[in-house]
Order: structure tokens, then sequence, then C-alpha cells
């Protein structure tokens, strides 16, 4: 494309050199004049050779530079930030598994000492519970036994107070025969009718 | 007069003159460094050093410099990868080289009196060469499949020759679009922004007449705040244009390097 175009405006300032007889310096600028007033500089395709040629060059070294010194040097760099941070985030996880671990450790040694507390406040329980129990039945023995005790006492004295009574009353039955009657009743006699009226 | 003119910034000025010389691929041609051979030196340079200082001593932390080119070498990595696949990193060299230069030429353009990328000689060779390389990896790859390219999977047979016919001109015109992309969003932004720089120029003159020219002064004031608007949206297109040319490349590359998986 730029081989086709660049052939046309060449001739015309070849002309021009030739025809007038000064400079090929004077001829250049009477050409750029008649050009740049014709239109966009950009069209002047005498220039383009010359760019082409130069950017291409350009663009060559740079390229060359680029995938050769610069490209692999950020490449390297940005690996090895890569890698270090898979690194770290490798180190991160262990530890991080290492913490779970001693945490479960940790979460199983509560678990066991809670359990131990249980079944030691258990044994506490029942243990003291036995006690009471034989506490309680050896307080109701000797309560029983008082009451047993306290049960044969009274029994006696009523048994006293009755034979007490049976006395007085034949006692009484005597006085109040002898009041009434003014004659003395023998005592086995009155015994026996008090005995008789129970 | 020529100062003025908007389009004046494009001319080629020859700094040092080597003649008329036979280039062997070219033919006759006027051999001169000219501010466009500057320019490019300037980017080129740019790039080298800029590419140089920050992979000089690079670290696993990066500093400020580092972080820049890293974020362009990344932002091109990923696109490369994301668009061609585990193949991209092969072709990434190319892509980087045309992404830097293109941004390097673009941005010294807003600098400097000259835009580089703002001629359609360098713009056509860019896009020439990409679309070469695609043509010559398709090649290579699939010899004469390569133009499986034209012919879609899961087409009708009846539309064949219509999809086929659009496909092939569709790539014989993505050089075209290469070119003329980059080419226009470089002239239309440096021809506007010179013609408003003008404007600021022109009324400030009329302003300085006094009289009715007072006038002028609200005019260039917003000229002046069109300038630097305009300056802004420039350097976004630099970066953009830049940007674009290399997500087409990858777009291009792809077609070929997986040709007939993504079709």
């Amino acid at each position: 494309m730029a081989v086709e175009t660049d052939s046309a405006p060449i001739p015309s300032a070849e002309t021009d050199a030739d025809v007038s007889s000064a400079g090929a310096a004077a001829a250049h600028g009477s050409a750029t004049e008649a050009e740049h007033s014709a239109g966009l500089p950009q069209f002047q395709f005498q220039h383009w050779g010359g760019q082409i040629a130069y950017l291409l060059i350009l663009f060559v070294a740079l390229y060359i530079l680029m995938s050769r010194v610069f490209a692999p040097r950020v490449r390297r760099v940005l690996d090895e930030r890569a890698s270090t941070i898979a690194d770290a985030i490798s180190s991160a996880k262990a530890l991080q598994a290492q913490a779970d671990v001693q945490a479960d450790e940790a979460r199983r040694a509560l678990a066991d000492a809670r359990a131990s507390a249980q079944r030691t406040a258990v044994e506490a329980r029942t243990r003291a519970a036995a006690a009471a129990q034989a506490q309680k039945a050896e307080l109701e023995a000797e309560l029983s036994a008082k009451q047993v005790e306290a049960e044969s006492r009274i029994r006696v004295a009523r048994d006293a107070a009755m034979t007490q009574l049976s006395v007085v009353a034949t006692e009484a039955a005597e006085a109040m025969l002898e009041k009434l009657t003014g004659a003395k009743t023998p005592r086995a006699a009155v015994a026996a009718a008090v005995k008789s009226q129970g | 007069m020529a100062a003025n003119d908007p389009i004046h910034q494009f001319q080629i000025e020859k700094l040092v003159d080597f003649g008329v010389v036979n280039l062997p691929l070219f033919g006759r041609t006027e051999l001169a460094f000219t501010n466009s051979h500057l320019a490019m030196t300037l980017a080129f340079a740019g790039v080298v050093i800029f590419m140089s200082l920050f992979t000089m001593s690079m670290q696993i932390v990066p500093g400020r410099l580092q972080a820049v080119g890293e974020t362009l070498f990344g932002m091109i990595d990923n696109l490369a990868s994301s668009i061609i696949g585990h193949e991209g990193r092969k072709f990434f060299p190319f892509v980087f080289t045309m992404f830097m230069f293109i941004l390097a030429m673009n941005v010294l353009g807003l600098m400097l009196t000259f835009t580089v990328t703002s001629q359609l000689a360098i713009t056509a060779v860019l896009g020439l060469m990409t679309i070469g390389l695609v043509i010559a990896i398709g090649f290579l790859r699939h010899g004469l499949g390569f133009f499986k390219l034209f012919v879609p999977s899961g087409v009708p047979i009846v539309l064949l020759p219509v999809i086929v016919l659009i496909e092939f001109v569709s790539f014989l015109l993505r050089p075209v679009t290469l070119a003329l992309r980059l080419f226009g969003n470089m002239l239309g932004g440096h021809v506007a922004l010179k013609v408003f720089a003008g404007f600021v120029v022109a009324l400030g003159a009329m302003a300085a007449n006094g009289g009715l020219g007072y006038f002028g002064i609200p005019g260039a004031a917003l000229s002046l705040s069109m300038v630097v608007a305009l300056t802004a949206l420039e350097c976004l297109v630099a970066f953009l244009q830049a940007f674009v040319f290399a997500v087409l490349t990858c777009i291009y590359l792809n077609d070929v390097v997986n040709l007939g998986h993504g079709h």
C-alpha cells in the first residue's frame, strides 16, 4: 500500500526540481508549500517511507527489549511474589490446622474434666445420701427404742395408778359406807365390791 | 498565519536532511530526521527509560514507580490471558510493546508540538503489523485452515456465501479501522485543541483593541476553559486509544490462535 502510493507525489517533486534551476531545498520548499495548502500534511506521501522505516526499526527494537529483558524481569518478580504469597498462605493454613488440633485437644480435655467433675459430684451425692439414710435409720431406731421404753414406763405408771385407784376407791367406799350406815364393813368385802364394779 | 492554522501542527519538518535515497522496500524516499522521527525517538526512549527504571530494582513489595509499571503490565497481561487464554503469555510482549509505544506517542503528543500517532503513515503501519501478525500466525498454525475464520459454524448453507463475504470484508477492514480509529482520534483531538486555543488568542487580540472588542473577553475565557477541558479529555483519549488498540490486537490474535474453538 505504501509502495504504490509513494510513487505518485515524488515524480512531481522531481519535475519541480528539474524545472527550477534553484537548489533541491528550494524546490522541495515550494513543493511542501503547494501540498500544504492542498490538504492534510498526513497525505504528503514522500514523508511516509522514512517514518515507516524508522517506526519499524524502533518497534522491533522495543519488541526485542520487551520480550528479552523487561517482561522476563517483571514476570520473575510477579512469580516470586505469587510463590511468596502461596508459601505464606500454605504456612498460615498449616498453623491454622495446628491451632485447630490444639483447640480440639483443649475441647476434649475440657469435656473430660467436666465428665469427671460430674462423676465426682454424683459420687459425693450418693455418699451423702447414704450417710443421711444411715443417720436417719439410726435416729429412728433410737427414737423407736425410746418410744417403746416410754410406753412401757407409761404402762407401769398406769398399772400403778390403777392399783392405787382401787385402793383409794375402796377406802372412799368404806368411808362412805361408814358414814351412811355407821357400821364398819370389812375391808375385804368392800374391796371385792369395788373390784366387781370395775 | 501558519502558526494559527490548526493543520500546521501535523506538518513534517525536516530537522536533518539526508537527501533522496532509494530504500529497498519503499522506493525513492526523502530520507531525513524529521520532527516525526524525533517524537518517535523520544517515545521510544521514554518507554525504555520507564521500563528500565521500574524493572531495575524490583521488590516483592512494590514501590511507587514499580506499582505504576506493574499496573500497566498487569492490565495488558490480564487482557492477553483473558482474551487469548493460556497462550496469552506468548503474545503478551507484542501487545505490551504496541500498547506502551502508542501510549508513549499519544502522551508525548500532548506535551510536544508534534503527535506521531496523528500521522496516518504510522497508524496504518501499526494496524498492518497487527493484522500481518494475525495472518502469519493463522497460516503457520492452521495452514489453509486459516480460511475457516471466514466460515462461522452453524450457519445455514443458503446464507453461507453472504456470511463468508461479510466476514471476509470485515477482516479486510480490520487494519483500516485500527489505523483510522487511532489516527482520527488523535487528529480530531489535536485540531479541536488548536482551534479553541486559536480562539483564545484571536478573541484576546480583539479585546486588546478596546471598544466593542471587549466583548471578546468572555468568549476568550470560554475558549480557554474548553481548552482545559479538552486537554483533560485528550489525556483520557491518549490512554484509551492505546488500550483499545491493545484490546483489538488481543481479540484479532485470539481469532487465529483459538481458531475453531471460540466460533
